[in-house]
């Protein structure tokens, strides 16, 4: 196993902790989404991402099953650097479609970025991950597509957006170390030079949406955990509690 | 809502089969729901879907009145009867 620097090991992190997040938001909405082929469309994307995330981790922790899990489950909060749009607790589903739609606006671009990195494994897993949210973001925008059409859900889309959006700004703020990961090759570019190709694909979108005032969230370089971080984590730390020792 | 008769082709020779239905608004969405629903286990490698609207049908009335013409149905076992007698009559 190759030896990582700090700063490869926090951009890295950052990325797992948002596929991990992100994944998990994703599972909560099994047996209750609003139609059952979402469902299951919903839980099969949070696989996806949940493996982004394992993919990630073993990048970091080697293919020990027990270091991945501490990395994933064990850290304090403070050590965790995922984004406030991703540990969000939202109250209906058209906030995770937005989100959904948003996230893998940004995805796409955030994979791409490490597409040609130096190490090892990355960029074979920008690649198998490229594939799977090329159908990510034809899902996503194949419902907000549909919905949009009709009144009352473009009005909710709409209102969605109007919360969601402030945070999924934060998703682009960098960990200390990235300057210094993209300079050791683990990155090309930073995720925020992304950022206006992602705003102006959100415009086109959602119709002429301004981004432009928008505060982001005060994520402190991603050092600080929002407060629905806190109970999300208990209930994935729920099922591994019952038995850290067990192998599956 | 439109409902869509989905089939799924496996990797191969396999022809494509019928797999289910789903309801969506539109193709596109059909589409994304098919591949989660029917495929996402890599049950198969291609996907066509049929706007039920859209398939020509023949119903019972016009198909089933066939089914009671057994003189229709010629399995060849009389005439076998019948050159089976003539060669041993021969003999």
């Amino acid at each position: 196993m190759t030896v990582l620097s700090e700063s490869a090991i926090e951009y890295l992190l950052a990325f797992a902790d948002d596929e991990h997040l992100m994944g998990q938001r994703y599972t909560e909405w099994i047996g209750v989404a609003p139609f059952l082929e979402e469902d299951l469309a919903l839980a099969s994307i949070g696989q996806d991402e949940l493996g982004h995330a394992a993919m990630l981790y073993a990048i970091v922790a080697g293919d020990d099953d027990s270091a991945i899990d501490r990395l994933a489950l064990l850290r304090d909060a403070d050590d965790y650097r995922s984004s406030w749009l991703v540990e969000a607790e939202f109250p209906g589903w058209e906030h995770t479609l937005v989100r959904h739609w948003l996230y893998d606006a940004a995805e796409e671009l955030r994979w791409e970025l490490v597409s040609g990195s130096t190490v090892p494994g990355l960029a074979a897993a920008a690649e198998r991950a490229g594939r799977e949210e090329s159908y990510h973001r034809r899902h996503a925008d194949a419902l907000v597509d549909a919905l949009l059409g009709v009144p009352e859900s473009a009005e909710r889309l709409q209102n969605a957006l109007t919360e969601v959006l402030p945070l999924a700004l934060g998703l682009f703020e960098a960990v200390d170390g990235e300057a210094m990961a993209i300079s050791e090759g683990v990155a090309t570019a930073p995720f925020e030079s992304r950022r206006s190709l992602w705003q102006a694909r959100v415009a086109a979108r959602f119709n002429g949406t301004d981004l432009g005032r928008l505060p982001a969230p005060d994520q402190d370089r991603r050092r600080r955990r929002s407060p629905d971080f806190a109970p999300l984590m208990a209930r994935m730390r729920e099922v591994y509690n019952l038995d850290p020792s067990a192998v599956w | 809502m439109r409902t869509y008769e989905v089939f799924l082709k496996p990797d191969g020779r396999d022809e494509f089969r019928h797999a289910g239905s789903i309801e969506a608004p539109n193709d596109e969405v059909a589409l994304v729901m098919a591949r989660e629903n029917y495929a996402r286990r890599a049950e198969g490698s291609r996907l066509w879907l049929v706007d039920r609207a859209r398939i020509v049908v023949g119903d019972e009335d016009f198909v089933a009145p066939n089914a009671d013409k057994p003189h229709r149905h010629n399995d060849g076992a009389r005439v076998a009867e019948r050159r089976r007698r003539l060669r041993e009559d021969g003999k």
